[in-house]
């Protein structure tokens, strides 16, 4: 179990900040009192530090034994998931805590600002929360945590901007709020004011439909149930529409501090017209689909934000679902022209939405929207892209601009680089956003960003839970040591060959053959699809030719990896793909069950997960999959790592996000079988030399990583590892097309291959030198 | 005529030898304190040499293992 949540990376320093301002805030008057009663003990100072690490003083609840949670003083909760009331209680804090680690008799949790502005968006309350979370604790609720609960919720949620017959309001139950947002000079020059005012502070009073469909119902009593059930009173204001982007500024927590939630009333609607579009009776959403979905719908208004759900459980149909319920125009955002094509695909599986009615906008395919409404399915680099564009594409970019989209549907949020997603935002006029993804973590902790671009998290589920179900596969889950050769491992330790270490300890021959001996172990003992990943191309392609297997990299046409994936998905001979990163994200290959990981980019935990996502989609019987059903483990995944580099550093830090889910590593020391002879490669010293010579020689833009478009978010992993690109490889010259290779002549082993034969030069030079 | 020169045995996996080996290589001779590779896994050093190899090698772990920061 992991201990660093208490004062991890979530933001307990702005605490401090965060008690302050409650203090100014105190003439709003409703929450002011509990705010300013709270003692001025402030948490930053070491002695309290220990203090709250002390258990000691803790006092059990008499019935502790039927109560499944620890509430410490720090935000750090501890849930019990062998308790009975665990489902009811999972639940209730993947809303209002963010998950730390979650193996599997024992969950951690930690309560954020950002986690509790998550669990205020979706409807819970201050009271409720404070109420549900001292029910289910074993412990009286420390004093520290009602107090920042208090604090944290007190200003948000409180403040909606909806849109309403194209009419932009802000919308708030408390009118002192809204008092508060318009002395503020942007926004008071904002207001537009309406002629149908009642009441003497002259906002717009009307009812909203209380929450409904509430996943704790069993833990509250019914007093409690009945209050959230009846509908309330809200105060609003409209604004100008021109101002949205400015007002939201300001309500920003560095500036009025409320930050403002949105959602889209899309049954009262009446300006955008409806797509006749409805989910397909065979499209039943499994109960976590369902559940994400309440969260999303759950007061008949539709929200924005993000939902997290592993890979392989089925994101694109909560995203159709989604799309049909609110049954507007929908722009549908995919990292790439392949999950283009998949998205595309998946709307006309789940949903009946009419074909005119569905088009996609890709580099390749340049489709124009029919009639007044429909789902557009592009990717982020066609809407944010900034330079010249073709006669064709600049109309469907305008059609794209000008239109109101009622969903705004966003794939694999975490990859895409946080100005761009800007520039998306601010260029499209959506009145809802829906951002999906498998991995809420990123390297640069830029997460925190999509709070406020896209919304909070609106729900996340747990992976072994998911698992257990057999609504996704159970890995097994290896890192396989490679001892590294003699000759390599020399190679590797000398300083001149620092910049093709990587390089060195991928192509290391132990590590092939572990490769090669997998590779046919799953082919041919269990007839398993496998797919190999390899960062370094230099490896990708070495691997690739050697084995005789086809590949897909960053250069590989769209045609070319259209014509791949499909031999793989159909052909019985085509059991083994190769990888770039290209295949990280989007690609989807139900078929594979096994993945083989060659090379990866440096520590990146996300990038292990999304990998580890190709292979999560359930195959085989329901009832097999099961807990206790005839397959242990249904899918495979290996990490081969050479032991005594960095790569092991790599590795184990890679391995985090997945063992925070619950998964562990099993590490595998004997493979190949030491019994294995010249049916792998590179059996003979003399061919292991004569790959350490191929590595050695290979130019350095070859030994690198592969560069993509979509990396620039991860640049700080780089830092040190950046290289300079030859013109060859800018213009691509580097590709497939262009590569030499020597057939059938060998060197002998031991002689180098002269640096420059004055033969091999080009007849332009060859003069010169003479 | 048979030579005698006291020295430390040292049995280890092939990488590590290599390590020593580099590590070796990269002193002055003055330094050096191979005194003779016997074969893939076995080294004889200078007798005093033991606790620098033991640093190098545990530093250049420490350099690829990851914990977790607390």
């Amino acid at each position: 179990m992991s201990h660093h949540g208490g004062y991890g990376d979530k933001g307990r320093p702005p605490k401090k900040y965060k008690a302050a301002a409650a203090k100014d805030d105190d003439d709003d008057g409703y929450y002011g009192n509990e705010a300013g009663g709270r003692g001025d003990d402030d948490y930053g100072d070491g002695e309290k530090e220990v203090k709250k690490r002390d258990f000691t003083k803790l006092e059990l609840k008499p019935d502790h034994i039927n109560r499944p949670l620890w509430a410490c003083a720090d935000g750090r909760i501890f849930l019990e998931t062998f308790s009975p009331l665990y489902k009811q209680a999972y639940d209730f804090l993947i809303a209002i805590a963010e998950p730390v680690c979650r193996p599997e008799s024992m969950h951690e949790y930690n309560l954020t600002p950002h986690s509790l502005y998550a669990a205020v968006s979706v409807g819970l309350e201050t009271e409720t929360i404070i109420a549900v979370l001292n029910k289910l604790s074993k412990t009286k609720l420390p004093k520290e945590m009602i107090d920042f609960i208090h604090e944290s919720t007190a200003n948000y949620g409180k403040v909606k901007l909806v849109l309403k017959k194209n009419k932009y309001f802000i919308e708030s139950p408390f009118p002192e709020v809204l008092k508060k947002l318009l002395k503020d000079e942007v926004i008071g020059r904002a207001r537009i004011q309406s002629e149908n005012e009642h009441g003497h502070d002259g906002f717009t009073k009307s009812k909203t439909a209380g929450e409904i469909g509430g996943s704790h119902d069993g833990l509250l009593n019914e007093a409690e149930l009945a209050a959230a059930a009846e509908d309330k009173e809200t105060h609003s204001f409209q604004i100008d529409p021109s101002q949205v982007e400015n007002v939201k500024q300001r309500c920003l927590p560095n500036a009025l501090n409320y930050p403002m939630l949105e959602e889209y009333d899309f049954r009262n609607d009446p300006v955008n017209p409806d797509i006749n579009m409805e989910l397909k009776p065979h499209a039943q959403p499994r109960p976590y689909q369902e559940k994400s979905l309440s969260k999303m719908f759950g007061n008949g208004r539709a929200r924005s934000g993000i939902i997290v759900l592993p890979c392989g459980a089925g994101k694109s149909l909560v995203g159709v679902s989604a799309a049909s319920r609110i049954r507007k125009s929908c722009l549908c955002l995919a990292t790439n022209a392949v999950s283009v094509d998949q998205w595309h695909f998946q709307f006309r599986l789940w949903s009946t939405i009419p074909d005119e009615q569905i088009c996609r906008f890709t580099s390749d395919s340049k489709e124009r929207l029919q009639g007044n409404a429909g789902v557009v399915v592009t990717t982020y680099n066609m809407v944010a892209f900034g330079g010249k564009r073709s006669e064709e594409s600049e109309k469907i970019i305008e059609e794209i601009r000008n239109r109101e989209w009622g969903l705004l549907l966003m794939d694999e949020v975490h990859v895409v680089p946080a100005h761009m997603f800007r520039k998306v935002i601010s260029l499209t006029k959506s009145h809802c956003k829906l951002g999906l993804t498998a991995t809420l973590v990123r390297e640069d902790e830029r997460i925190t960003d999509l709070n406020f671009l896209i919304g909070p998290k609106l729900y996340e589920a747990n992976w072994l839970d998911l698992v257990k179900g057999g609504f996704i596969a159970n890995v097994q889950c290896a890192e396989v040591w490679c001892p590294m050769t003699k000759e390599f491992f020399a190679e590797y330790l000398r300083r001149e060959n620092s910049k093709r270490k990587q390089a060195l300890y991928v192509m290391n021959p132990n590590k092939f053959r572990a490769c090669e001996f997998l590779i046919r172990f799953h082919e041919q003992q269990r007839g398993d699809k496998i797919i190999v990943f390899a960062d370094n191309l230099f490896a990708l392609v070495e691997y690739a030719m050697k084995l005789r297997k086809p590949m897909i990299y960053g250069a590989t046409s769209h045609a070319e990896r259209t014509k791949i994936l499909q031999a793989f998905k159909t052909s019985k001979d085509v059991n083994t793909i190769f990888l770039s990163k290209v295949g990280d994200n989007s690609i989807d290959i139900p078929e594979a069950n096994v993945i083989i990981q060659i090379s990866s980019h440096a520590g990146s935990r996300r990038q292990e997960a999304q990998r580890l996502g190709r292979i999560l989609r359930a195959k085989g019987k329901l009832e097999d999959r099961m807990a206790g059903g005839k397959e242990e483990y249904n899918a495979f995944f290996y990490s081969l790592v050479s032991t005594d580099t960095q790569e092991m550093y790599y590795s184990t830090k890679r391995q985090q996000f997945l063992i925070d889910q619950g998964y562990s590593f099993k590490v595998i020391t004997s493979l190949p079988p030491p019994d294995s002879g010249a049916e792998l490669s590179y059996h003979s010293q003399d061919e292991q030399l004569a790959l350490l010579r191929k590595v050695l020689t290979a130019k350095d833009d070859m030994v690198g990583l592969e560069q993509l478009e979509e990396d620039a978010d991860d640049i700080a992993l780089h830092k040190a590892r950046r290289f300079a690109g030859s013109m060859s490889h800018m213009s691509g010259a580097n590709g497939m097309v262009y590569m030499e290779y020597s057939t059938g002549r060998k060197l002998p082993p031991g002689s180098k291959p002269k640096p420059k034969d004055p033969n091999k030069r080009h007849n332009l030079f060859r003069k010169r030198y003479g | 005529m048979a030579n005698a020169t006291k020295g430390l045995f040292i049995a280890c996996d092939i990488p590590m030898a290599q390590f020593i080996v580099n590590l070796n290589a990269s002193k002055p001779p003055s330094q050096k304190f191979i005194i003779h590779v016997l074969d893939d896994t076995h080294l004889l050093v200078q007798p005093d040499s033991g606790g620098t190899i033991r640093a190098a090698i545990s530093e250049f772990r420490d350099k690829n293992s990851y914990e977790k920061p607390a």
